[in-house]
């Protein structure tokens, strides 16, 4: 090993010693939450149709995309009585087991209706695994707990579609 | 073959020598290269050229040609869409084109996944749609029957589901309406496509337009296991995948058995598997309490109470087979009954014959025969034989089994001599009365047949696994001993044999009765204890087949209760006796003693049939005395009957009506007409159904589907 020069030494504790005159980066979570990026991938929502209809047609194609296989998509039909959605099928069960999840987002690029997306929370840590077993409702109710986001505007992220669009 | 009689063809820029005669994309396919196809299937019948996919350049050919509809012929050069532009351009522009109306609706479709539009326009097709204008649509999806859903917007209308209607399976109920573009596929005046074959239209297709409503929306191509398994619902053993999601069946395909099914299946394997959740399914042991009906056992008292039932019989037992139980199961049950308990009497629904084993031969040869006489058949039988028809063969109705048989064997009959001089001649018989097949194995013998190795015989069995079961359970020990009387016990295995109103008779004879059933319904009433069944999709074990083919069962879903060898193996220990739970055990020891030795490992997918052996001569029973004067009366079991079927909402619809069918001459006489109710009268019992004629009915029979027939029998007479 080449003998280190004692000039860089001194160098490296300088640094050291200039930090301690900062100011701590050091933020009180959960007091203080620290806006994330728009487009940063937290827990997923489902979405619904402006008239009330989910977005969701059953297709699997996210649970396809699904690198930790954690979605599961029962389809049905249907009917006059009970339409559910705008085609022929619906997911009458659609789960996502969250602490399988890698928060890849292929489920989001896979749905062919926008209808599956990641939104902005991370706070969803639970006492018991079963818990994290995201239903259908769960993933089309408003999440409970809001996580603050940094401006748009800043980051020039394009608004996603599927606000614009519905 | 000699490389003189084989013609060479460059595909490609490779060269490969083929025989005359082979379709050019058969031809690529061994040239390593491929030429994707919608509309061309070899299995029905001559190339249409519906669809121009497989467009390829042809030197000497100034315009692209469908390659399904060329042969291969010496020094053709042909160039696929991989080295040819033109070609390549014609493919794009041909799926453009069938794209042009097609709805592209793939995440509501239930073809999408294992589709071949969309696997095709992937590799082949134009990145982009130019369509700009909106698509045609149609009412959808039309149910064409219960169980087959239509969608014409997705149809691409290559006509592979008409040329299977109207030329193989020969109903001739799907057809396609109107020309051009105006184009439908259509049911026959808008009736429900009801015809025994109808589900093999859902595989063909190659799109989603008919698809199945039993699959609908259950399931994706990668969320299903596909099992390899054989249909145990008949006695030909077709080759099925049981396609299976979250532990439960969802469909059944076809697994293409070329001497066996050439990929079809009848309605009845297709559909009716929906009965391993049938509502009156029992899933735990059940004893009968009085008044209160029944009580629901653990496995531990269920067992013992079973021991003491066997127990108290003192060797006075009765077992009543099914025909539908595996190999190793009817084995391990024999080893029970006979070595454990004394008790050899077993009751299987229909003798079988060993003599027959000497004129074995594939189901497919059929097909390649000259000449066929036939009496009654089999679901796929029929297919094979329709398939013979068309080729040019001599098929002939020779009527009731045991008349045709005496008056072919006769030397004098124009039909006997022509069967004696053909080489390729195969009869076809069924029927309960042939017992089991000797007479027709006597027949075969008489007329030669054991010299030529083209020539053989069929008989057709009501029971899926008879022969196997038959030799499985003379297997299970050599001692022999004498019927009980009276039966101390009745042992039913299985909801066939529950179901048979012979087992029925039997049991009021008994003291005790054990029901091994899948179903409630079969149980109740009769049963002092009664075992939950379990169905062909829920074991693992081995099948023969009515061709003599031992074929591989492998367990699709887990069956609600342990199957019938978990306990049979439990039940023996407690009398001494050790059979394996494990199928492949219980089999090796089977294997040792009737099948040389044949490892379970090597059943295959895709069984071989076993050579043709050296048969012990035909034991020709007595001949049933004639009784009385009057019609005699043919109970049959119908294809679409069965506790199974019964289950089944989607096969309803195929389940015969209550008929008496007579013959002309027989309801001439009584001024009987079509379609008039009748009373049909049988020893001071009488039955009012309504009266068919058919034609290929010989004089003095009647013949009632067995789930119509009550309590009639022997002769009966039919009057208005
Ligand atoms: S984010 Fe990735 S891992 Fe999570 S559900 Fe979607 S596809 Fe699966
Ligand atoms: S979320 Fe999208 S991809 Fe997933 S099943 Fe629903 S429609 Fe299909
Ligand atoms: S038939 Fe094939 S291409 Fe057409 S909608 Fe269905 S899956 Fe898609
Ligand atoms: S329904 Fe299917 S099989 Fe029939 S013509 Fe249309 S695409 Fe072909
Ligand atoms: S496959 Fe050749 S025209 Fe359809």
């Amino acid at each position: 090993m080449a003998r280190g020069n004692p000039i860089d030494s001194v160098k490296g504790f300088g640094v050291t010693f200039k930090q301690i005159f900062k100011k701590p980066i050091t933020q009180q979570y959960p007091e203080y939450k620290r806006p994330v990026y728009p487009r940063f991938r937290g827990r997923h929502r489902l979405h619904v149709h402006e008239n009330g209809l989910e977005k969701c047609v059953g297709c699997s194609l996210c649970a396809a995309a699904c690198p930790a296989d954690c979605i599961r998509v029962v389809a049905a039909e249907n009917t006059a009585d009970n339409r559910v959605s705008a085609g022929e099928r619906y997911a009458r069960i659609y789960e996502i087991n969250m602490s399988r999840c890698i928060f890849c987002g292929y489920c989001e690029l896979a749905c062919p209706f926008d209808a599956i997306t990641l939104g902005n929370e991370y706070e969803i840590s639970e006492y018991s695994r079963d818990d994290l077993i995201y239903t259908k409702d769960m993933l089309l109710a408003e999440p409970i707990k809001k996580v603050p986001v940094a401006d748009r505007d800043l980051y020039d992220t394009p608004i996603p579609y599927y606000q614009e669009h519905s | 073959m000699s490389a003189t009689e084989l013609v060479t063809v460059t595909v490609d820029g490779r060269e490969v020598h083929v025989p005359p005669g082979t379709g050019l994309v058969e031809t690529a396919l061994a040239a390593g290269v491929e030429i994707p196809v919608f509309c061309y299937e070899p299995r029905l019948g001559a190339a249409v050229g519906a669809c121009r996919m497989c467009l390829c350049e042809i030197e000497g050919m100034p315009k692209l040609q469908a390659a399904c509809t060329l042969t291969a012929t010496n020094g053709m050069i042909v160039r696929t869409a991989q080295t040819s532009e033109r070609a390549a351009e014609g493919q794009e522009a041909t799926l453009e084109f069938i794209l042009v109306n097609h709805p592209l609706d793939c995440p509501v479709c239930d073809k999408g996944g294992e589709c071949p539009l969309q696997d095709l326009t992937f590799r082949w097709g134009p990145g982009n749609t130019r369509m700009t204008f909106p698509k045609r649509t149609f009412e959808k999806p039309i149910p064409i029957s219960p169980a087959i859903a239509l969608d014409r917007e997705r149809c691409i209308l290559c006509y592979r589901c008409t040329r299977f209607s109207e030329s193989v399976a020969e109903d001739g109920q799907l057809v396609a309406l109107n020309r051009g573009a105006e184009s439908v596929i259509a049911t026959f005046e808008d009736e429900p496509y009801l015809a025994p074959f109808s589900g093999n239209v859902i595989e063909l297709c190659p799109v989603g337009a008919l698809t199945s409503t039993q699959y609908r929306f259950e399931a994706r191509p990668w969320e299903i296991q596909n099992v390899p398994t054989v249909c145990g619902l008949c006695p030909v053993g077709c080759n099925i995948q049981a396609t299976t999601r979250e532990g439960k069946v969802k469909r059944i395909l076809s697994r293409n058995h070329p001497e066996v099914d050439e990929g079809w299946l009848c309605d009845k394997g297709r559909f009716a598997f929906t009965h391993l959740r049938a509502r009156d399914r029992i899933a735990d042991p059940l004893r009968r309490v009085r008044r209160r009906g029944f009580d629901v056992l653990s496995w531990d008292d269920a067992l013992g109470e079973a021991a003491e039932l066997l127990m108290q019989a003192q060797g006075r037992i009765v077992t009543a087979l099914s025909g539908s139980e595996t190999v190793e199961q009817a084995y391990a049950l024999g080893r029970l009954m006979r070595a454990g308990l004394g008790a050899h009497t077993g009751v299987l629904p229909e003798e079988t014959s060993p003599a027959l084993d000497a004129f074995r031969l594939p189901l497919s040869a059929i097909r390649d025969a000259e000449l066929e006489p036939v009496a009654e058949r089999a679901p796929i039988v029929e297919l094979w034989v329709k398939a013979a028809r068309r080729q040019g063969a001599q098929v002939e109705q020779a009527g009731d089994a045991l008349e045709g048989c005496r008056r072919l064997a006769d030397k004098r009959n124009a039909l006997g001599k022509s069967l004696r001089e053909s080489e390729r001649a195969i009869l076809i018989w069924s029927g309960e009365e042939g017992a089991g097949g000797a007479h027709l194995a006597a027949l075969a013998k008489e007329l030669g047949f054991a010299g030529k190795p083209a020539s053989g015989a069929f008989h057709l069995p009501c029971t899926p696994n008879g022969r196997g079961i038959a030799d499985a359970w003379a297997a299970a020990s050599d001692d022999e001993g004498p019927n009980p009387e009276p039966i101390g016990l009745l042992f039913v295995s299985g909801d066939e044999a529950a179901a048979d109103p012979n087992v029925r008779a039997l049991a009021e004879r008994a003291e005790r009765v054990i029901v091994n059933a899948m179903f409630q319904g079969l149980a109740v009433g009769w049963a002092d204890l009664v075992l939950p069944g379990t169905s062909y999709l829920e074991r693992d074990g081995t099948y023969v087949n009515l061709e003599g083919r031992l074929q591989r069962l492998r367990r699709a879903v887990i069956p609600p209760a342990p199957d019938e060898l978990a306990w049979i193996s439990k039940l023996a220990e407690r009398f001494a006796v050790e059979v394996s739970p494990h199928a492949s055990a219980v089999f090796a020891e089977v294997s040792e003693r009737i099948y040389d030795g044949l490892p379970f490992g090597e059943v295959g997918e895709e069984a071989p049939l076993r050579t043709r052996s050296e048969a012990p001569a035909p034991q020709l029973p007595s001949e049933p005395a004639a009784e009385g004067k009057g019609l005699r009366l043919v109970r049959y079991r119908p294809l679409f009957s069965g506790p199974a079927v019964e289950r089944v909402p989607e096969l309803q619809f195929q389940r015969p009506a209550p008929e008496v069918e007579l013959s002309p001459g027989d309801a001439g006489r009584r001024g009987i007409a079509p379609g008039e109710t009748v009373t049909v009268t049988h020893n001071g019992t009488s039955l009012q159904l309504r009266a068919r004629i058919t034609k290929s009915l010989r004089e003095g029979i009647v013949r009632i589907a067995a789930e119509h027939a009550g309590e009639l029998g022997g002769t009966v007479e039919v009057a208005k």
